[in-house]
């Protein structure tokens, strides 16, 4: 803290020394909560009740040079299932940049990603708790307006302390139809990214450095694109329950399709994957870790995201790390997204227009064959085996006047409950939806929706509610419950309100907090059940 | 408690010389093509809405400005440009749906998240009103009716 303290004085003391010409930017934001006992939900207050984490960004620019660092305090603990290592306060990380015509030098903590990420991603989400931004040196040139490289090494944070293992990096960008001159843009991308982290085996062939490899290509005609992407990562040792084994080595690879068709009022989309032992870390013991730190690459589950309670008790979570005892070496799978929208004035659109979203997503694993007593594996990138997660959902859209809109949503998912949570049930499930907003005059409105899921295993069906009001632009308050009135007869009720004014927002919140999975952009946190007071703070400048 | 009163100074000062300007980047379009953001608000007021396709809110706030977008355009000039937020994993679905709902905007991706960490990791929807690349408004959060006060807001900075 205190050098922190130092280090704003001296960008303010520069600042006035040059004048005015530099500026600040950064944030605060504060997520703290009281924990309660609560005995419905048959839940103990843990040993500090009262948790906060809290995150003040600074940075400073002055022409062509930035500095900034990021103060985070997790007291007097981080909150319930965040990763224990944040059990601290301090500068997490910091970073000088300079940026001037084509070149962008970086020396600190940096986030990147080369393609989609498959092969290499580092970012930040304080709902997920994760940061794996890498600290050491990056830079990134841009020969000519087509093509432009990026190389880096360095070791990624793992909550206030770096990685053991060290990664390296080199990507290079190019634009095909931009160097001809087309009107179809052609964009080129090969990347590669290395690990080195010493080995701790009296095997010489133990690989301390694994390297990864990279291919892409995307190409955009007027209303169709396509993509294309291929990882191959070398053999890694096999990390089995965090005991790394001698003499046991296997690669990994990925293959990742996109393409999209799309005009005014209509957008289609369909994603493929399949991926083998992709999982890539920057410790090898740390494969497979609960609080996702010191990932590497990014492999999201490609599912539809929803917003509602019911919709998001089952959600897949994608499945990269080899299991033997599970027969998992990969999985393959992929989704289709179509938008329509009816225009105004046709028979279905109305007066209005009516959009419809479908999603068909479907998660398998690889078929893999695997020897249990030398921890060996068969399997193909190409194959099938168990269904992990299937579903379909179609959401109707329709606004019926200035002041009138509802959406309805029906969902039937498949979820294997055995292999995404390690529990012992598969399940099926039906989610109906149904969303009214009424638009009252001066910025206040009501929004109501109402929930049901019917599904046959684990806690049976489920149903809830959603009132809301807002009062204004800023405020607005709102009254929920999640109804298990199949098995456990538990309400997770919530009250609370926000108020959000220009760069500031307060959110309050009283309730239960379901247990499980807490998803953000398709990677999953699981929090306990907890009760109890929340209060969250942001504000930017 | 200590160190609470002293952020909490610290951020009121830094209040005082927030920043007003956008950083130098390009981002690309749906289209694949390099968009330079400081060519988009040279001498013209210009919006910039930040969206992804998970954000309920969001895409309320561009379904909704959508409707009046020809009018206002028309009538004093209403640009809005939409930088969608999403990541890998929901980045294919950013043209789907703004395609799919006729959404009449320029839109941008900003995948690696290079301007929203700029901006300091604000929540979305953050609406911005820019002008010769300085931040003239900021508003987060989207509620109806607020799509009002964005166009009488945006009226206030044309010459």
């Amino acid at each position: 803290m205190k050098y922190f303290i130092y280090m704003v004085i001296i960008c303010c003391f520069t600042l006035n020394l040059y004048g005015q010409d530099g500026s600040f930017s950064g944030g605060f934001e504060s997520n703290t909560q009281w924990y309660q006992t609560d005995e419905g939900l048959g839940v103990q207050a843990p040993q500090d009740q009262l948790r906060s984490n809290n995150y003040f960004k600074l940075n400073y620019s002055y022409g062509k040079f930035t500095v900034g660092a990021q103060y985070e305090m997790y007291q007097p603990s981080p909150l319930l299932g965040y990763f224990p290592g944040y059990d601290d306060n301090g500068i997490a990380t910091y970073f000088a940049n300079f940026r001037h015509k084509n070149l962008d030098i970086t020396a600190g903590n940096f986030y990147d990603q080369f393609g989609s990420g498959l092969i290499y991603r580092s970012w930040e989400d304080h709902t997920l708790g994760v940061d794996n931004s890498i600290r050491g040196i990056r830079v990134n040139y841009q020969f000519t307006d087509y093509l432009e490289a990026t190389g880096f090494i360095g070791n990624q944070r793992t909550g206030f302390e770096l990685s053991e293992g060290t990664v390296q990096g080199l990507n290079t960008e190019f634009d095909l139809g931009g160097l001809l001159e087309l009107e179809t843009s052609i964009n080129m991308g090969a990347s590669y990214v290395g690990r080195f982290q010493e080995s701790t085996s009296p095997d010489p062939d133990f690989p301390a450095t694994v390297n990864a490899y990279s291919l892409r290509s995307d190409v955009f005609f007027s209303r169709l694109n396509v993509g294309i992407e291929y990882v191959y990562k070398e053999p890694d040792a096999y990390v089995l329950n965090g005991t790394v084994l001698n003499g046991n080595y296997s690669d990994g690879q990925a293959l990742l399709i996109n393409t999209g068709y799309a005009l005014p009022g209509l957008g289609i989309n369909a994603t493929f994957r399949a991926s083998e032992n992709m999982g890539f870390f920057s410790d090898r013991e740390a494969a497979g870790n609960a609080f996702l730190q010191q990932t590497i690459n990014f492999i999201p589950g490609y599912t539809k995201q929803s917003s509602y309670a019911v919709s998001n008790i089952y959600v897949y979570a994608p499945q990269a790390i080899l299991s033997p005892i599970e027969n998992k070496a990969g999985e393959i799978g992929g989704q289709i997204d179509v938008v329509y929208t009816a225009q105004p004035g046709t028979w279905i659109g109305g007066k209005k227009g009516t959009t419809f979203s479908f999603n068909y997503s479907n998660w398998s694993g690889l078929d893999a064959e695997f020897d249990l007593t030398d921890n060996t594996y068969e399997a193909s990138l190409f194959s099938r085996g168990e269904r992990y997660f299937e579903e379909f959902s179609l959401e109707v859209y329709k606004k019926f006047n200035d002041h009138f809109s509802t959406k309805l949503t029906g969902t039937q998912t498949y979820y294997n409950g055995v292999i995404i949570e390690g529990s012992s049930f598969e399940l099926n499930g039906t989610a109906i939806i149904a969303d009214f907003l009424y638009d009252l005059d001066q910025g206040r409105s009501i929004r109501l929706d109402v929930q049901h899921l019917s599904a046959d295993a684990d806690r049976g069906n489920w149903a809830a509610s959603t009132l809301e009001y807002a009062f204004n632009t800023s405020l607005s308050l709102y009254v929920a419950d999640l109804y298990n009135y199949d098995e456990t007869d538990i309400h997770y009720y919530s009250v609370g309100g926000s108020y959000t004014k220009g760069r500031t927002r307060v959110a309050v919140n009283y309730g239960r907090q379901r247990g499980g999975l807490i998803c953000v952009g398709g990677v999953c946190r699981f929090v306990p059940e907890n009760t109890g007071f929340t209060l969250n703070l942001s504000t930017n400048f | 408690m200590k160190n609470l009163i002293i952020l909490l100074f610290l951020i009121t000062a830094c209040q005082v010389h927030a920043q007003t300007e956008l950083p130098e980047v390009s981002l690309k379009n749906i289209k694949g093509k390099k968009i330079n953001l400081q060519e988009l608000s040279k001498d013209k007021p210009v919006v910039l809405s930040f969206w992804a396709t998970w954000c309920t809110p969001c895409m309320r706030e561009l379904d909704a400005i959508k409707e009046d977008y020809t009018e206002k355009q028309n009538e004093f000039g209403f640009e809005l440009v939409a930088i969608a937020t999403d990541d890998a994993r929901t980045k294919q679905r950013v043209k789907t749906e703004s395609l799919g709902r006729s959404w009449p905007y320029e839109i941008l991706l900003d995948t690696r998240n290079e301007i929203i960490r700029a901006l300091g990791n604000p929540q979305i929807p953050l609406t911005l009103i820019v002008k010769n690349n300085k931040i003239v408004y900021r508003h987060s959060s989207f509620t109806p009716g607020a799509e009002d006060e964005l166009f009488e807001e945006f009226q206030k900075h044309l010459n």
